[in-house]
């Protein structure tokens, strides 16, 4: 049996290859982002040893919860460490993330790719990671010094002694490049820009006040670090703690996998599309291979196979495909790595070049999913050749099994796809479990719902969409028509495969320019500013990047600008619980922030350690106007607020306090946001070039208008569009293939038929038109099924979130029109192959009898 | 040949052979036939399996290609078009009838007769139209699907669509081959009223005697070679002759 299985799969190597096809690109897509996260693992993991490689010992602020990165603690910390017995030398040193250099033309260097990083300069080099390139200038040593590393020098074209401009605390500065650093052997840390200044400098450009950000300290000979950490946290101050360089690399290492682990669960999400598409594919394939099979099959079972053995063969069959798919996937997996790097560099993320890494764990987890997805698909239509009757093998008509009435499978769809609904109202209303598997489940068996549904639309829906086919192409459009509906589970299915993808693409669409005109709605309602500035650095995940102190300052000379009102963010803590909270100037918020207070709840929260809260959160949190509360700062421990009043809007953040009382609990580091208003008699036009000089010299800022920011909001939003839509893509050309397959089947299975069209004078023309109009017909099908189904998701999704700041639900009708018109073009070009493969068929072949 | 014969001969081979293979393998299953179709004129080809009768059927009617010789449609060789030319040249100028699977089961049986007409995209003459509808008997089930319809009555919704073009000569293999002997009689009758009422050329390879009787003309064929014809048939002698040849 084994053997007569390996045979029919050889002996049908068109068809074995179109069916590999699917398993090969769903395989290649798991592989491919366990390689690529892989690879980044270990560059990381190469990097982190680099620079822990001399560290025994890390001296750094407790940041606990409030974990926004390094925190300075004083620098006389340092004299104490020293003394410690075992520590053979201990190098203090500042970090800053905001720092931003700019090119030649003033524009800043990095820009929404890779980070700039700046340090102080180790003076010891086995606790230095960097060194200076030989021939390549010196290390910084004194005030206006700089040393950058490599790559940024030689893709900015700098040369040792040029003057280059960097954006500090205390604004845009010029400094001497005085040398070139390299990264151990490196000349680039994956992509960061690196800058370097001698300790007092860095302290000064970095915003430290006689503070420090870490020590690392190096054990003398013998000494053992865990006891040495011990040794040194006993002479530390509260807030300041002493770890292993070890423990140190370890949860910088965590940090990264958690990241990457997102990474790899958002791609795993898409390449689980493409297998989902790929199951439908294998199965509807495998159901016509069957059916075309059902003669040799019943000679099988009249010759003495059983029932089971049959079954066993089909599966047998299956497990072949399934395994040369699944090699030859986790090799294309290796392409598909490169690709979803490049995709990533193409929408800013910067990942660095590397060898690639194949772990054992990818090829098991790859061979797993291509002989599952594979065998799982054939277990149906298994199921149904095992039943074909041995009289099959005698009279054709034997082998029709009775088909489930209409009328059941409707009842079966319904409930399924009822199941479906149900799933994603829980995910996206009640919040019971976790929401997004919910979501993702109800949409996949929705999906499946739908596709049992779909050979009942079939017939109707082929009608419509191939009424013109007749009217434009004559008997071949007709016969189009016809042949869409001749077979409606066949159409259904080839059509429910790209009906996922379609509806996927089309979800995404819907939910972005609904999120597009939410954002347009927000931007409009929130501020009455003229004029927003932030920072183009993006230092934190969720708070906005300080803007250099001096800048707000700068800006107030400006006669063109009437307000000018800073806004700052930080992390607190509530009962244990981070929170963030916002700060702004009492005084002129209600000019450039819609905040909706209620009574005088701006000019009370003036008032020292006194915040406002949302209505909404007030009731959620069970507090009331007049509570105290206490809240716990980084720097100052647990302070004691009152509650002094609340406001409407809950669009933006839900606690706000005065800029006093922000100062005084956290290190000031600048502004987050700073709002302005134009004079009167001004334009916002004129406003924005009367202080285009400043913002050009700081670089690292931009100034916007609210149509601005809308437009940038806007192009973010396109741009994920755009990486989710390439990440379909290949659920799309799996469906497509698929349509593919499915009409070279038909065209293999409807032989004598286009043989007698040939003979009776069809040219081989309108034979190619007549399968290309098929395959179109089929395609829009899908497509108007996905496009229902994506807008239908869209909206309940938008529903879902309306709580969350979503107010606006927009159909993008030209995306959705183009959507479908694509489709289309897929049909055409899915068509190609079986079109041509009808047309050159040898009549003679056709019509013979036997 | 004459002018007024070639005029009156709707198809016909010279010296045709059709071999399948290479060198020493290579098996004639046509050996030099040479035989001309007269226009209005009922032929059937007669000869045991094997003999190369339904290669000989499809060489003249454009479907295979002569390994050598000719083989002509009225005065075109068929060798000298292209697959296009001569595909046109099925359309428009042959008709066909086959053993079985002759309609394309998602059209119904007006359709399925028109489709010729269809496929060149021109206008079907109602008056033959009608009056072949009529001959044929199935005006009642013009709107049925194939498989709504019995095997005879296929065949004949065949035979019309053969007929409706007004083709110069008509090819059919085995059509009644199929079919039990009331509709094979009702088909075979037709074919006969369409040569003999509409002047219709029928080139029919059979090797039932009793099919074979309806024709004007037969022509025997044996291991690819004619070995005898004999005009105005009957059941018996076709049988006495079959007999004589075999023997």
């Amino acid at each position: 049996m084994i053997k007569t299985a390996f045979k029919s799969v050889l002996a049908h190597k068109v068809r074995l290859v179109l069916t590999a096809v699917a398993i090969i690109l769903g395989v290649s897509l798991v592989t491919g982002t366990f390689i690529f996260t892989d690879t980044i693992t270990k560059q990381f993991d190469t990097l982190l040893d680099e620079i822990y490689s001399g560290t025994d010992v890390s001296v750094r602020a407790e940041t606990g919860d409030f974990s926004a990165g390094t925190e300075p603690f004083p620098a006389n910390v340092l004299a104490d460490v020293e003394q410690v017995d075992g520590v053979a030398v201990a190098d203090g040193g500042v970090a800053s993330l905001t720092a931003q250099v700019l090119d030649r033309d003033g524009m800043p260097i990095g820009g929404q790719g890779p980070p700039t990083l700046g340090f102080s300069w180790g003076e010891t080099p086995s606790l230095n990671p960097m060194k200076i390139k030989d021939d390549q200038g010196r290390a910084p040593e004194g005030p206006g010094e700089v040393v950058l590393d490599a790559n940024t020098v030689s893709s900015a074209g700098f040369a040792v002694g040029d003057t280059v401009t960097i954006v500090g605390f205390e604004g845009p500065d010029e400094f001497e490049l005085v040398g070139v650093a390299s990264f151990g052997d490196q000349d680039s840390l994956l992509g960061a820009t690196i800058v370097l200044f001698e300790l007092e400098e860095a302290m000064r450009v970095f915003g430290f006040d006689d503070e420090l950000a870490g020590i690392s300290v190096q054990a003398e000979p013998g000494v053992d670090s865990e006891q040495l950490a011990m040794d040194i946290a006993a002479v530390l101050p509260t807030g300041v703690e002493a770890v292993t360089g070890e423990t140190e690399q370890n949860e910088q290492a965590a940090d990264i996998n958690e990241g990457l682990g997102f990474l790899s669960i958002g791609l795993l999400a898409f390449a689980g599309v493409s297998i989902f598409v790929g199951a439908f594919i294998i199965q509807n394939t495998f159901r016509i291979i069957i059916a075309q099979r059902t003669r040799e099959l019943a000679l099988l079972r009249a010759i003495g196979a059983t029932g089971r053995q049959v079954r066993w063969m089909v599966l047998v069959e299956a497990f072949f495909v399934g395994l040369f798919g699944s090699i030859v996937g986790i090799v294309v997996g290796f392409a598909m790595a490169l690709g979803i790097r490049g995709l990533m560099n193409l929408v800013g993320l910067g990942i660095p070049s590397g060898s690639l890494v194949l772990l054992p764990r990818t090829v098991i987890v790859g061979m797993a999913v291509g002989l599952i997805l594979t065998m799982a698909s054939a277990l149906l239509p298994a199921r149904k050749a095992s039943k074909i009757p041995p009289v099959a093998a005698l009279r054709e008509d034997a082998a029709r099994t009775p088909r489930r009435s209409l009328h059941t499978r409707a009842l079966a769809g319904s409930a399924v796809l009822g199941l479906g609904v149900v799933f994603l109202f829980l995910g996206l209303f009640t919040g019971i479990g976790r929401a997004i598997v919910l979501v993702g489940l109800g949409a996949a068996v929705s999906f499946i719902g739908v596709s049992v549904l779909a050979p009942l639309a079939a017939k109707p829906l082929a009608n419509i969409i191939g009424w013109p086919l007749p009217r434009l192409f004559g008997v071949a459009g007709q016969l189009a028509r016809e042949n869409t509906k001749r077979k409606p589970r066949r159409t259904a299915s080839t059509a429910s495969a790209l009906m996922v993808g379609v509806a996927l693409v089309a979800f995404f669409t819907v939910f972005a320019s609904s999120t597009k005109a939410s954002v347009s709605e927000t931007v409009f309602e929130l501020f009455p500013a003229d004029l927003a500035l932030s920072s183009t650095i993006q230092s934190d995940p969720e708070l906005l990047s300080p803007m250099s102190p001096s800048l707000v300052e700068e800006l107030k000379t400006y006669d063109e600008l009437s307000v000018v009102s800073g806004m700052q963010f930080g992390r607190i803590l509530i009962d244990g619980d981070t929170h963030l909270l916002d700060a702004f100037d009492p005084e002129t918020i209600g000019q450039v922030f819609f905040l909706d207070p209620n009574d005088d709840a701006l000019s009370l929260v003036a008032e020292v350690n006194s915040m406002i809260v949302a209505t909404s959160f007030l009731e959620s949190q069970g507090w009331v106007i007049g509570d105290t509360i206490t809240i716990e700062y980084l720097t100052t421990g647990e302070v004691a607020t009152v509650i002094v009043g609340s406001f409407e809007s809950d669009d933006f953040s839900n606690m706000y306090v005065s800029t006093e009382t922000y100062i005084e609990n956290f290190r000031y580091q600048g502004d987050g946001f700073i709002f302005a208003n134009a004079a009167d008699g001004v334009t916002v036009d004129e406003a924005q070039s009367a202080i285009a000089p400043t913002i050009d010299r700081y670089g690292n800022v931009k100034a916007q208008s609210k149509s601005e920011i809308v437009t940038d909001a806007e192009m973010q939003i396109d741009q994920a569009l755009a990486l989710f839509t390439g990440l379909l893509f290949f659920a799309v050309i799996i469906a497509v293939l698929g349509i593919t397959n499915t009409l070279t089947l038909s065209v293999y299975e409807r032989t004598r038929e286009i043989g007698l069209l040939r003979a009776v004078g069809m040219v081989r023309r309108q034979v190619r038109r007549m399968i290309r109009w098929e395959a179109v017909i089929v395609a829009t099908f899908g497509a108007i099924l996905g496009v229902l189904i994506g807008i239908i998701l869209g909206w309940s999704v938008v529903r879902a979130l309306a709580d969350e700041g979503f107010g606006a639900f927009a159909i993008p009708y030209g995306q959705v029109l183009l959507a479908l018109v694509l489709a289309a073009v897929a049909g055409v070009l899915a068509a190609i192959w079986p079109a041509r493969k009808a047309s050159r068929m040898n009549v003679l072949d056709a019509i013979r009898t036997e | 040949m004459t002018t007024t014969e070639l005029t009156r001969t709707a198809a016909r081979v010279e010296n045709g052979i059709k071999s399948y293979g290479e060198g020493d393998a290579s098996v004639h299953a046509l050996n030099g036939v040479t035989v001309s179709f007269v226009q209005g004129e009922f032929t059937a080809i007669m000869g045991p399996s094997g003999s190369g009768k339904s290669t000989l059927l499809h060489c003249i009617a454009g479907l295979d290609t002569l390994s050598e010789g000719k083989a002509y449609i009225g005065d075109v060789d068929l060798a000298s078009l292209s697959d296009r030319d001569l595909t046109i040249l099925r359309r428009e100028r042959v008709g066909f009838i086959f053993q079985a699977f002759n309609l394309i089961p998602t059209l119904d049986a007006r359709e399925n007769i028109l489709l010729p007409l269809t496929i060149a995209g021109k206008d079907a003459d109602t008056d033959w139209y009608n009056q072949i509808i009529e001959t044929v008997g199935l005006a009642d089930r013009l709107t049925h699907l194939p498989a709504e319809l019995s095997g005879g009555q296929q065949q004949r919704v065949a035979a019309a669509r053969a007929l409706v073009s007004r083709p110069e000569i008509v090819f059919a293999d085995e059509p009644s081959g199929n079919l039990d002997s009331k509709s094979s009689a009702e088909l075979l009758g037709f074919m006969r009223r369409a040569v003999k009422e509409f002047g219709q050329t029928i080139v029919m390879v059979t090797h039932d005697p009793g099919t074979a009787a309806y024709a004007d003309r037969i022509v025997f064929l044996t291991d690819g070679k004619i070995v005898d014809e004999m005009s105005d048939p009957t059941a018996d002698s076709v049988f006495d002759r079959l007999k004589s040849l075999g023997g």
